[in-house]
């Protein structure tokens, strides 16, 4: 058993994940053009990850929640990772930017507490975001209580939390972390077996 | 090995007296950057932990085409920080021995061999060869009693197997400044040699032939 003073937060989205859930999103309903060009401009910085996640917020929010979370419990999860997570269910939690309605049933196969954003569902659809979840403010909280926090994360809106963290570890699993992840990180690693046997020698 | 063992190799530095402004891990040696030269070595062992610091995209890059399973510590303060902040960083949560090892050091693949099959802690020493060396004095015993800037009878350039419950933050010292008061120490010789200036690199050149099979 971990120590019960550590608590594991994962991103899910390319850490968790085997692969990245928007462009299958995109690819899925045709509208990749629209999607690349928003992450091509995020990743060079040329929008704030706050806009950027609204504006893809719109362009997905029009389209059926439910088809999304279909389409996204299918994705390929990291076998490893999943079973660190099980096997330490009561100090990791999922820290997400997605909408919690696109990633239900995906987080119900981790079976994992989490924490994402949110929004108003209409007829199906998201009408508006109610909560755009800040990952900094989730470390924040468990540092108060008196926790020691390692974020495990890989791209620009992991950033900010991972840089407060008490361990930080860049994780490029399926790609290279962002430079913004590895200016801020403590570690890197590079392979899901080497973050496992490492979150482990963390007891 | 019969104890669980953490390997931390020093790639932080810069190696400016070798004056080619790049990571000394990357140097080629007979057609293969240092650093793979080091992990060949290194197979058997399950925690490899590699401090980068200067040019770390590069060098987490070199090592990722030879090894994965490889936890990468990020001294970013490595600009106005020493040794001993790079192996202490390296140092959290690691098994309970540390066998150190810097990125710019060839050693007897013999002698690493034997290094890793140790189970207590221990100073590898070797032939002083170095213009600026870390030398050593040795007891009766072969103990390492003292760390000496002018005086010894070998020279020490970073193999040694530490216990890691004496490293602590020391952002101003070296390696040797933190192990000195845990002195006196077993001493183990290591046919090993670092690479500071072009001088040693064309040395250290020579040595790989009689050394590894180039």
């Amino acid at each position: 058993m971990l120590e019960n003073n550590i608590v594991f937060l994962f991103d899910l989205d390319g850490t968790i994940t085997k692969e990245e859930t928007l462009p299958l999103i995109a690819k899925h309903f045709k509208i990749e053009e629209e999607i690349t060009q928003i992450t091509e401009d995020t990743i060079r910085g040329n929008i704030p990850f706050v806009e950027s996640f609204i504006r893809r917020v719109h362009i997905l929010g029009a389209l059926p929640a439910v088809e999304i979370d279909d389409l996204l419990s299918k994705v390929e999860l990291s076998k490893p990772i999943v079973e660190f997570i099980q096997n330490n269910q009561d100090n990791s939690f999922i820290v997400t930017g997605n909408l919690n309605v696109w990633v239900n049933q995906l987080l119900q196969r981790i079976d994992c507490k989490y924490y994402s954003s949110q929004g108003k569902m209409v007829d199906g659809k998201v009408e508006k975001l109610t909560n755009i979840l800040k990952k900094e403010e989730i470390v924040q909280k468990y540092q108060s209580l008196g926790k020691k926090v390692v974020f495990i994360g890989d791209g620009n809106n992991d950033a900010e939390a991972m840089r407060i963290s008490d361990i930080s570890i860049a994780f490029g699993n399926i790609h290279w972390p962002s430079n913004s992840v590895l200016q801020v990180s403590t570690h890197a690693i590079f392979c899901e077996e080497e973050l496992c046997r490492f979150l482990k020698q963390l007891s | 090995m019969s104890i669980s063992k953490t390997v931390v190799i020093g790639c932080a530095g810069i190696g400016s007296r070798l004056g080619l402004g790049q990571s000394k891990a990357l140097i080629n040696i007979h057609g293969k950057p240092l650093i793979h030269w080091q992990l060949e070595l290194l197979t058997e062992v399950e925690d490899v932990r590699v401090v980068v610091g200067y040019q770390a995209n590069e060098v987490i890059k070199t090592i990722l085409e030879v090894r994965k399973n490889v936890t990468f510590v990020f001294n970013h303060n490595y600009f106005n920080t020493k040794t001993a902040t790079s192996i202490y960083l390296a140092s959290i949560n690691a098994n309970d021995h540390i066998f150190t090892l810097d990125g710019d050091v060839i050693i007897h693949p013999d002698d690493m061999k034997s290094c890793l099959e140790m189970d207590r802690p221990f100073i590898g020493v070797t032939d002083i060869s170095s213009d600026e060396a870390v030398l050593v004095h040795l007891n009766d015993a072969s103990e390492v009693t003292e760390f000496s800037r002018e005086s010894g009878t070998y020279e020490w350039i970073g193999p040694a197997l530490l216990n890691k419950e004496m490293f602590s933050y020391a952002k101003d010292k070296h390696l040797y400044e933190i192990i000195e008061p845990t002195l006196p120490l077993e001493s183990k010789i290591v046919r090993s040699m670092d690479i500071d200036t072009m001088n040693d690199y064309y040395k250290a050149l020579e040595k790989f032939k009689d050394w590894y099979e180039v």
